[in-house]
């Protein structure tokens, strides 16, 4: 296998599983199923591109614009349709996932900053985008001497901006909100009952999500270099959706596996040509039967018998839930 | 506060697993190296998704060509081994594609891949590896130059949508003699809304007016709406920029509606396929890089339909024939599989192809001097009728 | 005037597909309640049956539409028994079903990707002319769909409401649970309601065929159709036909107004049906549990 193939899945990799992380904070946690994941994704990438091509913005500030920017959409849609239940909250997405697609799709405008025209053309879709996302940075320029390079490339690299996000998401989870989002997910009457403001616990949720799926659309579309509303359709939504559910709702090592595993799975059977996609519905069907609750069945790495054998750590209770969700530390 | 700190650990722990994984796999990778008694050619497109025909065609037309150069010995004495991969028509896949191609599989060229979106998406890949790619139908103009700058390792065979839009317009406003078109496409595909733009220009250039313009989105399959508002503006024709199974239904429908008009599509229609609803389309032209009647090529298909079991040849099967002959001559010139050899030689060499004679220019990476056919659909014998040739320029 | 009429026309002739279609949704969504995607794959599979019994089988028009009919059918079954029913078994919670249903929409997908290929095939003509009133034109082949689209769904209205079969199934669409208890095997209404929406599904797959073009990637049509039995509200079968016909109507109206609108619209009166009323018009009351 040669490098440059294989940073190249691990790049996908790292911005999927930020998606993937954020839809389990949403489904995984919550217990909330979003069909249109895909057009956060969507709106972060364009967000992101027209930040550094247009506005001239250095690669993190526009992850960030874009990011906030997917949230705020976030906030907005969880406003209107967070009340609703079970399936009906995920038709709701899937409508707006595709939704967002169209209004990309007929958007034309054009408008021009610091003398640069910057064109929105619909379905045409940007190109030249400049390719900023690179997996640890770009260390070659450390032994060029290029030390600002390097620590510029370095602190906007996927991987470090995965790992943040990672342990953020556990942070999270372990605090009084992720309890509470546990119990929304568990019983979200009972969880009523007990004093947690569901909706606020709901929303919290939504917002993350937006936020990881922006951010990862910026990383995304600097990654390609291309972008075109094409990219987005619903089944890449269902993707992210199988990889959250393939892994194992409620576990964030869960997430981290079953994203590596299914960027990993087409190109591992790319060999069977025709008939890895039929596996790979197969293979879902499988899970779904034999091992519902995903690879990690909602355990973290740190519930593992090999893990607590190595680290002589405790047990922790599986559903945190009955802490009342409540007091961590 | 202690578990989240054990999750930190436990979480840089996987970290630098898997940055140890990674580390191996940067070993691995440059212990490989080309070369050998073969000489590898790439090819990637849609074998699955909507375009899946186009791409199969594709691929199976390399596979044979192969087969009868290596039986004829192979070039520069080498046999020839083709390596392909299916993108499912994602710009997203496409780039793992060409990635796999470059720097594992390291083949000399590719061919490929059948839509422009996927061309646009590999050139950053094509230009780190310093690899060619010769795409087949991609007519969109950001394939070879973006923004003025050439894009250095990428060439095509094929006309442009600018060229196409120019043939439609001309042929309906000149040789057909006709003032009033209507347009109706798909407003999500880029190749559409790029013929669509062109045709429109040309074609008011030359006193024509477009009556009606209405889109769809890809996937829609009823277009009885729109059809009935055309038939409101009663155009002479309508131009449909669009891929043939569009193009099919939008026949059926209009003949239902009662709407006998003729229409006129584009490169994208042009199959084998439109023949199944024969009655629909008669009448009816299709713009094409070659005239899929032409006797000269008689021996060509039926090799095709033999080595295939049947199967019949779309015009996919024409470009890729003309793309691996510039690919063999540039292989020939260059003397080596060297890949930007090759990059090189394809300004270079010059063939007599499907598609007529092949130059490409080192200007754009364009082929000079194309011209498009236009042909008419004669449903009671199933077959096309040549109408003209017009120049693309 | 008359263009008004012709557009209404050609709407109607739209909702009677989706009606055909989303009624299958709405069958197992009242029993069931899960949304089952898999069930555009179902309809897919019934087109590409009905164009291999007519062209390689040379079968006459109504027997190939009948195997369609029994084609999809079982395949609906099938699917019940392999991918359903285990998890019916555990009383996984309905979002994994929602799971399985998209993992078996992408497994069928590209079976007959890989198994035929992706090539679109054209159905050979059936019927070719078309009606003309008052200068509206009214294809043979969309009455053909309006008329199986009505004769079918009455006939299944006649089912559900008049046999004992039909009891079954409206007692267990109130509560499974209790009607199991009170005898009637839950197995067997669960069999009989993906049997009538798959052969459905299989006459929708022909018709769709003969009007459209067959192809593995169906989707969107099925979508729409889902779409369609949202705004009728799930689990109704009334409320499928009808929202199918408003759909149809509707769509074609925006799409004869500005036709890149008309997808969007599709998906905004989705979203707005669910905020303002997620029963749809016809819909039963969602009890208020988590």
């Amino acid at each position: 296998m040669s490098w440059y193939y294989i940073e190249g899945i691990l790049i996908q990799s790292c911005y999927t599983l930020l998606i993937v992380l954020g839809l389990s904070i949403l489904t995984g946690y919550t217990g909330m199923f979003s069909f249109g994941h895909a057009g956060f994704v969507c709106i972060g990438a364009y967000i992101a591109v027209i930040c550094t091509m247009s506005f001239g913005l250095p690669y993190l500030a526009a992850l960030l614009i874009a990011g906030l920017v997917a949230m705020a959409l976030g906030a907005l849609l969880g406003k209107i349709t967070l009340n609703l239940k079970g399936d009906y909250f995920c038709i709701a997405t899937l409508g707006v996932g595709e939704a967002i697609r169209l209004i990309f799709n007929n958007l034309q405008l054009s408008w021009t900053v610091n003398g640069k025209e910057f064109v929105l053309d619909g379905a045409k879709g940007i190109a030249s985008i400049p390719l900023k996302t690179t997996l640890w940075g770009d260390w070659r320029a450390l032994f060029r001497g290029e030390i600002g390079t390097f620590f510029s490339s370095f602190f906007s690299s996927s991987l470090l901006i995965v790992i943040i996000f990672v342990a953020a998401t556990a942070l999270l989870m372990n605090s009084k909100h992720g309890r509470s989002m546990l119990a929304v997910r568990e019983d979200e009457l009972a969880a009523q009952m007990s004093g947690i403001n569901t909706f606020r616990s709901k929303m919290l949720a939504m917002c993350m999500s937006a936020l990881y799926a922006g951010i990862a659309g910026g990383m995304l579309a600097h990654y390609f270099g291309y972008l075109q509303p094409k990219m987005f359709m619903m089944v890449k939504s269902t993707e992210y959706t199988i990889m959250v559910i393939f892994g194992g709702m409620g576990s964030i090592t869960g997430a981290v596996l079953g994203t590596v595993l299914l960027c990993a799975l087409p190109e591992l059977l790319r060999a069977v040509g025709d008939w890895r996609l039929v596996m790979y519905g197969l293979a879902v069907i499988i899970i779904m039967i034999v091992r519902p609750r995903g690879l990690m069945g909602g355990k973290e790495i740190t519930d593992l018998k090999i893990f607590r054998a190595l680290f002589a750590t405790k047990k922790k209770p599986t559903l945190p839930a009955e802490d009342g969700g409540g007091a961590d530390s | 506060m202690r578990k989240s700190m054990k999750k930190l650990l436990a979480l840089t722990l996987t970290c630098l697993m898997l940055l140890g994984l990674m580390a191996c796999g940067e070993k691995g990778g440059d212990g490989g190296s080309g070369g050998g008694d073969t000489i590898k050619l790439g090819w990637m497109g849609s074998l699955t998704g909507d375009q899946a025909a186009y791409g199969k065609c594709e691929s199976q037309t390399l596979i044979m060509l192969i087969e009868e150069k290596n039986a004829e010995g192979g070039i520069l004495g080498k046999q020839i081994e083709l390596v392909y991969y299916d993108t499912k028509g994602d710009a997203q896949e496409a780039v793992n594609v060409a990635k796999r191609l470059c720097a594992q599989d390291k083949v000399c060229a590719i061919i490929g891949p059948n839509a422009s979106g996927q061309c646009i998406a590999i050139q950053s890949v094509l230009d780190e590896y310093k690899i060619s790619d010769m795409s087949t139908v991609a007519t969109n103009e950001k394939v070879t130059v973006q923004d003025g700058v050439l894009k250095e390792y990428n060439f095509r065979v094929c006309f442009l949508d600018p060229q196409q839009g120019n043939i439609a317009g001309t042929f309906v406003k000149d040789y057909l003699k006709f003032d009033k078109a209507a347009v109706l496409y798909d407003v999500n595909d880029d190749y559409a809304l790029g013929l669509k733009d062109n045709f429109i220009r040309v074609f008011e250039e030359k006193g024509g007016t477009v009556v009606a313009q209405e889109g769809y989105t890809n996937g829609d399959t009823d277009f009885t709406a729109q059809l009935t508002k055309i038939k409101e503006a009663n155009p002479q024709i309508i131009f449909a920029p669009i891929f043939y199974q569009d193009y099919i239904m939008m026949h059926k429908q209009a003949r239902t509606l009662g709407i006998e008009l003729p229409f006129l599509g584009g490169d994208g229609c042009a199959s084998e396929v439109l023949f199944d609803a024969a009655d629909e389309l008669d009448g009816s032209y299709v713009i094409n890089h070659v005239s899929l009647v032409d006797p000269s090529a008689d021996a060509y298909r039926a090799r095709y339909s033999e080595r295939w079991g049947g199967a019949k040849m779309e015009l996919n099967g024409y470009m890729a024939h003309d793309a691996f002959l510039l690919w063999c001559a540039a292989v020939e010139k260059a003397g080596s599989d060297d890949p930007q050899a090759i990059a090189k030689a394809y300004c270079e060499v010059e063939v007599d192809g499907m598609a007529g004679h092949i130059k490409i220019s080192p200007e754009d990476h364009n082929p000079v001097g194309k011209s498009g056919c236009v042909e008419r659909i004669d449903g009671k014998n199933k077959t096309y009728v040549f109408e003209t040739y017009i120049a693309a320029e | 005037m008359q263009y008004f009429l012709q557009q209404l026309v050609n709407g109607i002739c739209l909702g009677g597909m989706y009606a055909l279609m989303s009624v299958g949704y709405s069958l197992v969504y009242s029993i069931m309640n899960f949304s089952n995607f898999a069930h555009g794959g179902v309809i897919m599979v019934g087109a590409y049956v009905g164009y291999f019994t007519l062209t390689a089988l040379g079968c006459p028009f109504f027997v190939s539409f009948l195997l369609c009919g029994v084609g999809s059918g079982l395949l609906a079954v099938i699917i019940e028994r392999l991918v359903y029913s285990p998890l019916r078994k555990r009383h996984a919670p309905s979002l994994y079903f929602i799971i399985s249903a998209m993992g078996a929409s992408i497994f069928l997908e590209n079976f007959v990707i890989a198994a035929i290929d992706g090539t679109p095939r054209n159905f050979p003509t059936l019927f070719s002319n078309s009606i003309n009133i008052g200068g509206i034109s009214l294809g043979v082949d969309s009455l053909m769909m309006i008329v199986v689209s009505v004769v079918a769904l009455l006939i299944l209205m006649f089912i559900i409401q008049k046999t004992k079969v039909g009891l079954a199934i409206r007692a267990c669409s109130y509560s499974e649970k209790a009607s199991t208890l009170m005898g009637i095997n839950g197995d067997l209404v669960i069999f009989t309601i993906f049997l009538m929406g798959g052969v459905l599904a299989g006459f929708a797959g022909m018709l769709y065929g003969m009007r459209f073009i067959v192809r593995p990637t169906i989707g969107q049509v099925t979508n729409k159709s889902f779409v369609a039995a949202v705004f009728g509200g799930l689990g109704s079968l009334p409320g499928a036909i009808v929202g199918s016909v408003l759909l149809g109507v509707m769509e074609i109206f925006v799409a004869s107004f500005n036709s890149n609108l008309r997808d969007l619209f599709v998906y905004g009166l989705l979203i707005l049906v669910l905020v303002v009323k997620p029963s749809g018009l016809m819909g039963k009351v969602v009890e208020d549990k988590a």
